[in-house]
């Protein structure tokens, strides 16, 4: 009984936050919203009732309360066999083209992306990338911006990645695209890569890109499992939209996708190629 | 003899609990049923592997589940590493890479509580040996929902902090050892 009351007040919560801010997470997936929420209550000492009240009156603490809500973990070259694919296998095929238009779907504080820039720059192909980065959290792509970590906290498990991901091939020097200064705990990208992306604040939730919309790449890695299938749903059917036949997506390693969509990508190693299925009827 | 209708099992465990696991899916019977969840951690540096280690030898087939995939019987579910796995009230399993628990990705506090909400007196749990607190709150919320609880007998464990931090916070169905806990399983109906 407890339980359903707790139920009803979360989702309940999250349609005030609806009515009253620009964000909708009621298709976020229940149980990962109800510990988010939980743990701002926490964090900030709040019961149900101050909590709506502070939500209703201060736009400030909105912000906040998305902030809170996003997870935000991620890491340089999560999943190097991964990238290993995608060095290998995917961007070779890329190689002729005048452009390479790529769009990092919540892209956290940036590493993933600036893996991929690596990755491109070692093909010698980055000056032809244009590269799109959105996310949720303003923090979040501040910190991507600046492309600005930790050092002591990251440093080995980053090397180690790094060495990883480029198995098979030389291995790039780690230091020719970090500055790194353990003194000051900080490992910084090179500057002329963190200029290289266009960060932007955008809410997946919502249907219409602030740029152009065709790509060759679409990452959204570890941000699904956060919502709800039918919100999934919506969101893959967007992204094939938005790739040009035989364009790639790449999910989190243990992230799939449902069986409608099964025959609109056909899946390649760990990442999905666009099929070109034009039998089917949306 | 209580009530041993249950839907699914849940294990903890952490330093030493590899070989503990490894004998008990080396030893249950090849048509043993019910889904068994397993949150283990992992040792930073190994972080691949232990899915085909723990296969080498098991009778069931041992997967590291997707995002959203439901709990089949015959099948033994191990928490991908760097993800923390929740089990969800319609039996399926969400993935989080939300940040650690006791500094740790799977947290066996979060698949055990998460767990135990979902399934309750339906649900077992077997908490095994560890150097790391996390796990103790998730057994004390599976005995909280009415749950079945085994903790492994810290006498017999190789790290006894994980045990012994479950037994500060309640008392369990069962102070086992590792073959014990294996008989216990053999025995169980289906």
């Amino acid at each position: 009984m407890q339980n359903s009351e707790k139920d009803y007040n979360y989702k309940e919560y999250l349609l005030i936050l609806k009515e009253c801010s620009p964000y909708d997470f009621s298709e976020y997936s229940d149980n990962s919203i109800d510990r988010r929420i939980k743990k701002i209550m926490r964090d900030q000492g709040l019961n149900m009732e101050e909590l709506v009240l502070k939500t209703r009156t201060e736009p400030d603490f909105v912000e906040q309360v998305v902030e809170a809500i996003t997870v935000n973990t991620t890491e340089l070259f999560r999943d190097p066999d991964v990238w290993n694919h995608i060095l290998k296998k995917v961007l070779p095929a890329l190689k002729h083209q005048k452009k390479i238009n790529i769009w990092h779907a919540g892209c956290s504080t940036g590493q993933e992306v600036y893996s991929l820039l690596i990755l491109l720059d070692h093909l010698q192909i980055l000056d032809r990338a244009e590269i799109y980065a959105t996310d949720i959290s303003k923090k979040a792509l501040e910190q991507a911006k600046k492309g600005q970590y930790f050092y002591n906290f990251n440093a080995e498990k980053y090397r180690e990645n790094f060495k990883a991901s480029f198995e098979g091939e030389t291995v790039p020097d780690f230091d020719s695209y970090f500055s790194a200064d353990a003194d000051k705990d900080l490992l910084k990208i090179r500057t002329d890569f963190s200029e290289k992306v266009q960060f932007i604040k955008h809410d997946l939730v919502k249907g219409d890109l602030p740029f152009y919309n065709k790509f060759d790449l679409i990452f959204c890695r570890n941000v699904l499992i956060y919502f709800q299938g039918s919100l999934q749903s919506k969101i893959v059917e967007r992204f094939h939209e938005n790739l040009f036949p035989g364009g790639t997506m790449i999910l989190g390693s243990h992230e799939s996708l449902g069986g409608f969509f099964k025959t609109k990508f056909s899946k390649n190693g760990p990442v999905y190629h666009r099929t070109n299925s034009f039998h089917f009827k949306y | 003899m209580e009530c041993t209708d249950f839907k699914l099992i849940v294990v903890g465990g952490s330093a030493g609990s590899f070989s503990v696991v490894s004998h008990l899916l080396a030893g249950l019977r090849p048509d043993f049923k019910l889904p068994i969840v397993l949150s283990l951690h992992r040792l930073k540096h190994v972080r691949s592997g232990l899915v085909e280690g723990l296969s080498l030898k098991s009778k069931l087939r041992v997967i590291e589940p997707n995002d959203k995939e439901k709990l089949q019987q015959n099948t033994v579910y191990l928490a991908p590493a760097n993800y923390h796995l929740f089990v969800e009230l319609d039996g399926t399993v969400a993935l989080s890479t939300e940040e650690s628990h006791n500094h740790s990705r799977p947290s066996i506090d979060h698949t055990l509580g998460s767990a135990a909400y979902a399934y309750r007196d339906k649900l077992l749990g077997i908490l095994l040996t560890g150097a790391n607190r996390d796990g103790a709150a998730g057994m004390k919320e599976i005995a909280d929902n009415k749950g079945f609880t085994i903790v492994q007998d810290p006498l017999s464990c190789d790290i006894d902090t994980m045990p012994k931090e479950a037994l500060k916070l309640f008392r369990p169905d069962r102070l086992m050892n590792p073959e014990d806990i294996l008989h216990f399983l053999n025995a169980l109906p289906g």
